[in-house]
């Protein structure tokens, strides 16, 4: 264990102490329940983001196949229409926001830092801020089951005017409004904070063009979640107004246009789009090279487009209401762009198949669902094509056919390659490798399933089944597809419960893991399984792109450089109670504000609480200051040096 | 035990993908043929120009995504196949080191770049085609029809011929037919899938679309734009006539059916109750008049479907349920219909009443503007009194379509 003592023992010159600790003692303890609710080290705060989003993952799922279960056969009653749009919102809203996205911020709290070479993220307070946040904004959503009216019943994009008091006076709205808020507040702080960590953090040598790929797709999501971001929060803002005070933004009758509404929506909701899959691309353009034993094929197009996607992935927008009526110009605009932002995702499998062309392939757990995801991805990549033509896609929008596009991109597209991220990774994280066997089993029951159950969808969609309705009746000759439908979800759902398993039962009994299990190529494996909280017990001056590669089997000139620490030794974030605390006050804000809407409760009895303890927990963090502490490289890191030190002074 | 655990399991979900097969090809349960390419609102099956270009554009990038799927996944499975790590490889074989080629990348970026000029002439055509009536047919040949949507049922009202219908659109065939397309609630979604893609019914606007029918035939059609609690039930049925049974239709849609300022019927079937009709005349007065216009001229004022001529619609609550009477005139799907909408279509207006603004409690009379037929109180015999009477709101001569019509 790396020396573990309190800040006062190992503060050096004080040039990096606190003078004091503001509001209360900061909290020094590593273990226990302290020690996770008040931590700042990324890889810790990682581990939570990936549970939650597990945990959500799970909530998301059940909703999902209780939806399959009331399609099985027609006219069935397994759920009223009501429960049933509830589900579907709720499945929606959920899997995106709560699943998805925080699994992929997951990676990028554990593993991007590791693949720079920096010891945390640039701002660990906020990491931990946005962590609370998100998981604030999750219980939030949640609750709105057990309240009267239930869960918002209004579509995860929410078009108004269904979401106007009118139409959906139900508590669920103003839970999921301020939810998403509250995600929103979470997202945009982990975006900056990545952002100023990559640009700032990299190790010496460690050059944009030498950055892992999972590393650049951190960094362009991030940039596309501050700047989709915004328009979202100032929609839900107004339509908070237009429910809460009477403002006219989607109100018709006031003069509001609810066109407005989805131009805003989409304009992150696009974007929001690529937020979930260029993680996916970075974690499979990671997998396929180490298990190719090959270089990325085409690194820098790979990059650039990535970029492009990201770019052009803000004028794409309004394909999404192509049956909306934007009129001849709009329309034809938003086709030719959609269009064009085919290519470079086309561009990405040429150099995923390029690099896989000429290696040495092995079919590990991961390296299965990376190969898996390419075929997913290319079916959905496909059909997304057809939906660029606006005369087609005035027949899919809304069908079954886009239930099946999208599905095949989030789930064998960014589940799929999440799931090849979490056996990539599961060594690095935890120390122990999860089970070979169990998980080609996984793969198999997870592809198949998968593709019995959305494939369909392409002919019941085709067929004119439109989305979002809770039954259908036998004549319209639905009822084959939807009954296979079910099936392959609960097959899906099975291989999702069997993963579970594997990875508890992995965390607790697995196979130790070796140092480098995949022969990997990127930093992050250069640090012990699992890292030590200092990440790394040196400072590497990286020479090439695929710096652990290189020095197992590179020439010499490209080999690692490793500069110890100084007397200081490593220098270490301190822990801190604030961003909890902050965290609390906007979920109890967050409550405060649903609950004024029932009129039983006056301002200033649960909002203006909420405010003050957030504006409290603001002021305390700022007095606190910004920590740090000082630890020494453990016995067996340190014998290492002094190896090298020996070696190279030799 | 470790090597076959795996392949048995994975054969028994092969086997479950393949059973599954059969029922996708083709569904027992109707007439929609192979791959349900003829189901009453596929798209594989345009009866229209607009449809028409629609699946063909589609048909297009089937081929081309077709052809890219060959290229790219062929040589993807080659890739995979070829250069896996096989028995007796060398595991610490390290392969060519090749970090791309450049002529490889950009040749990629062009040849898919002009694979998407084969998908967008296509797409450029059709979008004028939906945006604009071709200049063959005059300014007479165009019917406006304007389509208002409420939740969740689908008013047509015919502009120049001067009245309106419900849930059923009937329409010329080879005339295009101009739809204006508005909604007094929430946005509902015209589709059509036979005739045309949609378009919604926007809050805030006016959003035209046309449709064209080339040969008389009955259609299915359904609201595609989520829209509340009875998304599901918000269906219509579009009819395309000839010339001369299209005129005839809306001369007896223009007809009224009614006394004027009474409810009494002015065709009465002979088969019916006379007392029993004006038990039903009466009690439509008590419970239904003040929603339901009797006039084919005028829509009600509180929104909705106007019954002036209920007797002879193809469909009840918007589609769901057929309007199918039996030789005695009795009809059950209406009799559940009238006695408990909210079984047949949850949260619907005429079982809940409607709400004074910003309230929303049906149960708290402090809420409710206009009770609805959850106050009625009606009981079986009222119910078919009420039955009875619809069924004489209609045109002597009228015909009930349906898809046997043709």
């Amino acid at each position: 264990m790396a020396t573990t003592a309190s800040p006062e023992q190992n503060s050096h010159d004080g040039h990096d102490e606190p003078t004091f600790d503001g509001v209360i003692t900061r909290p020094y303890k590593k273990t226990g329940l302290v020690g996770w609710l008040t931590t700042v080290d990324h890889k810790k705060i990682g581990v939570m983001y990936g549970i939650a989003a597990l945990f959500f993952l799970l909530v998301g799922g059940v909703e999902a196949l209780l939806i399959r279960i009331q399609l099985m056969g027609p006219e069935s009653d397994f759920i009223d229409a009501r429960t049933y749009n509830q589900l579907f919102t709720m499945h929606g809203t959920t899997m995106i926001f709560l699943a998805v996205m925080p699994m992929s911020a997951a990676f990028f709290n554990f593993i991007m830092p590791l693949q720079i070479g920096a010891r945390d993220v640039a701002f660990p307070r906020m990491n931990s801020l946005g962590l609370w946040t998100f998981i604030a904004g999750g219980i939030l959503l949640n609750l709105s089951w057990f309240f009267s009216e239930g869960a918002p019943a209004i579509g995860w994009f929410g078009y108004a005017p269904i979401t106007s008091n009118q139409y959906s006076p139900d508590l669920g709205t103003e839970f999921w409004i301020m939810s998403l808020q509250l995600l929103g507040i979470a997202s945009l702080v982990g975006s900056l904070n990545f952002i100023t960590t990559i640009i700032n953090m990299r190790a010496p040598g460690l050059s944009m063009m030498r950055l892992p790929v999972f590393t650049w797709m951190t960094l362009i999501t991030s940039f596309l979640l501050i700047l989709a971001l915004p328009p979202i929060a100032v929609a839900l803002a107004e339509l908070m107004f237009d429910r809460h005070f009477g403002t006219h933004f989607f109100n018709v009758a006031g003069g509001g246009r609810p066109i407005l509404w989805q131009h805003l929506f989409w304009i992150f909701g696009h974007p929001e789009v690529y937020i979930l899959i260029l993680p996916a691309m970075g974690i499979i353009s990671e997998v396929l090279p180490t298990f190719a034993r090959k270089p990325l094929f085409g690194y820098p197009l790979i990059i650039f487009s990535g970029a492009v996607i990201g770019f052009l992935g803000f004028a794409v927008w309004s394909h999404h209401m192509f049956t909306t009526g934007l009129g001849l110009v709009a329309t034809t605009a938003f086709s030719f762009l959609t269009m064009l932002i085919s290519i470079p995702t086309g561009v990405k499998i040429f150099n995923w198949i390029g690099t896989m062309w000429g290696g040495k392939i092995r079919f590990t757990v991961p390296m299965l669902f990376a190969v898996g995801f390419v075929w997913m991805f290319m079916l959905g990549g496909f059909t997304g094509i057809m939906h660029s033509s606006v005369p087609v896609d005035s027949q899919h929008q809304d069908s079954y056919f886009v239930i099946a596009h999208f599905h095949y991109v989030l789930i064998g597209g960014s589940i799929f390659a999440l799931f090849s991220g979490i056996y990539y990774w599961f060594p690095k994280i935890t120390g122990k490798m999860m089970s070979e066997m169990i998980g080609r089993i996984v793969f198999y029951t997870m592809f198949m399933g998968f593709n019995l159950a959305f494939f369909p969808m392409h002919m019941l969609g085709m067929t004119g089944m439109p989305r979002r309705t809770h039954t259908y009746k036998s004549e319209m000759g639905w009822d084959g597809a939807n009954y296979w439908s079910t099936i392959g979800a609960l097959i899906l759902g099975l291989g999702v419960a069997i993963f579970i398993i594997n990875l508890i039962y992995s965390v607790i009994k697995g196979e130790k893991a070796s140092k480098d299990p995949w022969d990997a190529r990127t930093l992050e494996w250069k640090t012990s399984n699992p890292p030590k909280e200092y990440n790394f017990a040196y400072t590497p001056v990286v020479h090439a792109r695929d710096q652990a590669w290189e020095d197992k089997h590179g020439p010499e000139e490209k080999r690692m450089v490793k500069l110890a620490p100084d007397h200081h030794g490593i220098h270490m974030p301190d822990q801190s109670w604030w961003p909890l605390v902050v965290s609390i006050g906007l979920f109890v804000l967050g409550i405060g504000v649903v609950i004024h809407a029932t009129d039983q409760f006056a301002w200033w009895q649960v909002m203006l609480p909420g405010i003050l303890l957030t504006i409290f927990g603001i002021i305390a963090w700022s007095l606190e200051g910004p920590g740090g502490y000082h630890i020494f490289p453990d016995a067996e890191d340190q014998a290492e040096l002094d190896e090298e030190a020996k070696s190279s002074s030799k | 035990m470790n090597k076959w655990l795996p392949r048995i399991w994975i054969g028994i979900l092969l086997v479950v993908m393949i059973a599954s097969i059969p029922a996708c090809l083709s569904s027992s349960a109707d007439d929609g043929g192979f791959l349900n390419l003829t189901a009453k609102q596929s798209t594989f099956d345009p009866k229209g120009p607009l449809a028409e270009q629609q699946i063909d554009t589609f048909y297009i990038t089937l081929w081309v995504t077709s052809f890219l799927f060959l290229a790219v996944g062929g040589t993807y499975l080659v890739a995979i196949i070829k250069f896996r790590v096989k028995k007796g490889d060398d595991p610490n074989e390290i392969p060519e080191q090749a970090h791309g080629h450049p002529l490889i990348e950009v040749g990629l970026v062009v040849a898919s770049s002009a694979l998407l000029i084969i998908i967008a002439i296509p797409t450029f055509s059709g979008i004028v085609l939906m945006h604009e009536i071709p200049e063959q047919y005059s300014e007479e040949d165009i019917v406006d029809v304007n389509v208002i949507g409420y939740q969740w049922w689908f008013n047509f009202e015919y502009v120049e011929d001067g009245f309106v219908s419900a849930n059923e659109l009937v329409i010329p065939a080879g005339r295009p037919v101009r739809l204006n397309l508005i909604t007094k609630d929430v946005i509902h979604s015209f589709w059509l899938p036979k005739l045309s893609g949609k378009l919604d019914l926007m809050a805030g606007q006016i959003n035209q679309m046309w449709i064209l029918a080339d040969e008389p035939g009955y259609f299915w059609g359904q609201c595609a734009e989520y829209c509340g609690d009875s998304h599901a039930y918000m269906l219509f049925r579009a009819v395309a006539l000839e010339e001369d049974a299209y005129n005839e239709w809306v001369a007896q849609q223009q007809t009224k059916t009614v006394v004027e300022k009474s409810t009494t019927p002015l065709f009465l079937s002979e088969d019916d109750d006379a007392g029993l009709v004006a038990l039903g005349a009466e009690l439509f007065q008590g419970n239904c008049l003040t929603c339901h216009s009797l006039d084919p001229a005028q829509q009600g004022a509180m929104g909705a479907p106007n019954l002036a001529h209920f007797g002879s619609r193809s469909s009840i609550g918007a589609g769901w349920l057929e309007n199918t009477w039996s030789e005695d005139g009795s009809n059950a799907d209406l009799h559940l219909w009238i006695k408990d909408p909210d079984s047949v279509k949850p949260g619907n207006n005429m079982w809940r009443g409607f709400m004074k603004a910003g309230k929303h409690d049906p149960n708290d009379p402090k809420d409710v503007m206009m009770s609805g037929l959850n106050q009625a109180d009606l009981s079986d015999s009222d119910v078919d009194a009420l039955v009875a009477y619809l069924r004489n709101l209609k045109h002597p001569d009228a015909v009930q379509f349906s898809a046997d019509t043709f």
